[in-house]
């Protein structure tokens, strides 16, 4: 979609969007609603079509953009995305589970038969769907903007939504996180030979975890640039247990091919 | 430049006496670690600090500043003044001051001098203040170990008194005010060369003293070793964000919720993240660790000298505590000794 120019007069009808939640807990969804002091602001920039989470009303055939939230699970929620992505001009995924897998994911090993270990032979109901291995939706479909985190951050929704409405020229950032805590001149938890996955995560959250004296759990997801080989030769350097390293980092990225790529290497 | 002495148990009222009307901004103690921070009182301050996770360079440069105010409706700049605090920078390391003076270079003394690094800067005074070298320093490699400028006083310890090096009025008038200084002794001298002397002597005899780095960088330019040594970066930009001179930026427009005004907004960049070199067209120019951690290591070490006589590294040594993939000056220092002992052979 093409950002809109806020100070021409010809101002073309407010974007039509849609809010969809797939495999999720909805916390990001409700994170939206968290923006109580601007949500009216904000609303008053898009024309809201449907959102699941606030109104009963069925989906319409047409809209601009799908923000989506939740991890892809089921052949429904792939076939959903698919047809979200042929009608939206841009596609948002919002929180870990929409862009890593998340929460869904950590259950990704052995997930077909998970099912019937919970409920018997015979006994799956049907409310499961046809699942399918949980994947993040930039696995299904082309994602435009992604904003990240567990659960995600109210105002980067907005700034995010903002970029897709009027353009923007914050350029995505693959850089990941110590920087950040350089920044905000935090102690590193691998001076403490403790574990913090900060070294391999994508930056953009301002490194909160660790401003409020708590480990980065990674829920950022792994930056595309995430050299895992030198970060586990840190870890050794610094007296932190590699397979702790390893472990944690498959609770936000199990499904990620560069951790496959890492364990099939080792 | 004038020289005084004053007695270490007059700095409560020197402290004192910058904060009727500035800002005082002092190494205090973080954890295990050192940071500048605001002070209310000297209690709070630990002059005899080893180094800070950060350098100074945030009061002039900081991570996140607005550079002006927008009305997006009318497409028009509204009227906007960057609020500056007069500001006193207690307790500055020698390599800190000399970073500043590089930072002078590109944001103060050149064609175009930007008005909002000048403007904190002028609203600046610097007390400088000695120290032992850690570790981790090599400032003395660079020259950079004493401050011969850029700074308002500069605190020589010589053993519960300090002689004060003086050089602007308004700092003069200071400590004259709040302190008893006085003209030193012949002792008080001797002492200054002996306390200079133990600092000489203390630097890690580790850390290979090298001639001639400028014209290695180019003699090894296409060396292997930058594949090895780059080849593990995180891409992490932890060594731009603590290091003392680099200055690179991003400019960044961020509108209020309300999509109708807004602000831009200059933010630290650094040429370790993987998108600093991405262009129009989608060509990044340097894809990989190697050329971006070379790169960072030439302009440090080659590039900058060659345009303004002096090298952007100071050798305070934040970086080597910083970047967990050990990526440092002194890791190339090491690879020229390495180089210079094979091709002796």
């Amino acid at each position: 979609m093409e950002g809109r120019c806020i100070a021409c007069e010809e101002r073309p009808a407010p974007p039509r969007v849609v809010v969809v939640g797939l495999a999720s807990c909805f916390g990001c969804q409700l994170q939206v609603t968290n923006a109580e002091a601007h949500l009216v602001d904000v609303l008053g920039q898009i024309d809201l079509r449907y959102w699941q989470l606030a109104s009963s009303d069925p989906m319409p055939e047409d809209f601009d953009v799908a923000v989506i939230e939740g991890a892809v699970t089921t052949e429904e929620s792939e076939n959903l995305v698919r047809a979200l992505r042929e009608k939206a001009s841009t596609v948002v995924a919002i929180g870990a589970c929409a862009t890593t897998a998340g929460i869904p994911g950590m259950a990704a090993a052995g997930f077909l038969s998970r099912p019937v270990e919970v409920y018997g032979e015979g006994g799956v109901p049907a409310a499961c769907g046809e699942m399918v291995s949980p994947r993040p939706v930039s696995a299904v479909v082309d994602v435009d903007c992604e904003v990240r985190c567990c659960p995600i951050d109210t105002m980067d929704f907005v700034d995010a939504l903002q970029g897709v409405l009027h353009g923007s020229n914050k350029a995505p950032r693959s850089s990941t996180m110590c920087g950040d805590c350089k920044r905000n001149e935090t102690e590193c938890f691998f001076a403490q030979g403790r574990l913090c996955l900060g070294l391999v995560t994508q930056a953009g959250c301002g490194a909160r975890c660790v401003n409020l004296g708590r480990p980065c759990n990674g829920c950022r997801g792994l930056s595309p640039d995430a050299n895992l080989e030198s970060a586990r030769q840190a870890c050794g350097r610094y007296g932190v247990p590699v397979e702790g390293f390893d472990r944690a980092l498959e609770m936000f990225n199990q499904t990620n091919p560069a951790l496959e790529d890492g364990r099939a290497s080792r | 430049m004038l020289y005084r002495v004053i007695d270490a148990g007059e700095l409560p009222a020197l402290v004192s006496a910058f904060m009727e009307t500035y800002e005082v901004v002092a190494p205090v103690k973080r954890g295990q670690s050192y940071a500048f921070e605001a002070v209310e009182s000297f209690d709070e301050i630990e002059l005899d600090y080893p180094t800070t996770i950060a350098s100074p360079k945030k009061y002039f440069l900081p991570p996140k500043e607005t550079l002006l105010e927008f009305d997006a409706r009318e497409n028009m700049v509204a009227d906007f003044a960057a609020e500056i605090t007069p500001r006193v920078i207690f307790g500055a390391h020698a390599c800190d001051i000399n970073a500043l003076n590089r930072l002078d270079l590109v944001f103060k003394d050149g064609r175009y001098p930007d008005p909002y690094y000048v403007a904190r800067r002028e609203a600046t005074l610097v007390v400088g203040v000695s120290c032992m070298p850690h570790e981790t320093c090599f400032c003395h490699l660079w020259g950079s170990d004493e401050a011969r400028f850029g700074y308002d006083l500069f605190l020589q310890d010589i053993g519960g008194k300090y002689l004060v090096s003086i050089s602007s009025v308004e700092a003069a008038n200071i400590l004259e005010a709040a302190c008893n200084p006085r003209v030193a002794t012949d002792a008080e001298r001797i002492e200054f060369r002996h306390a200079t002397r133990r600092r000489q002597a203390a630097f890690n005899p580790d850390i290979p003293s090298i001639q001639e780095v400028a014209m290695l960088m180019d003699a090894f330019h296409k060396d292997p070793f930058w594949d090895e040594l780059g080849g593990r970066c995180l891409s992490c930009t932890a060594c731009s964000a603590v290091c003392p001179t680099c200055f690179c930026f991003d400019i960044q427009d961020a509108l209020d919720p309300d999509g109708e005004t807004g602000r831009r907004e200059r933010v630290q960049d650094a040429c370790t993240s993987p998108q600093f070199a991405l262009v129009a067209g989608g060509h990044n120019f340097r894809p990989d660790g190697r050329g971006r951690v070379r790169h960072r290591m030439y302009h440090k070490l080659n590039g900058f000298l060659a345009t303004h006589d002096h090298m952007l590294c100071v050798g305070c040594g934040r970086c080597v505590s910083a970047c967990k993939a050990n990526i440092n000056p002194i890791e190339v220092l090491k690879f020229f000794e390495r180089k210079g002992t094979e091709d002796a052979q």
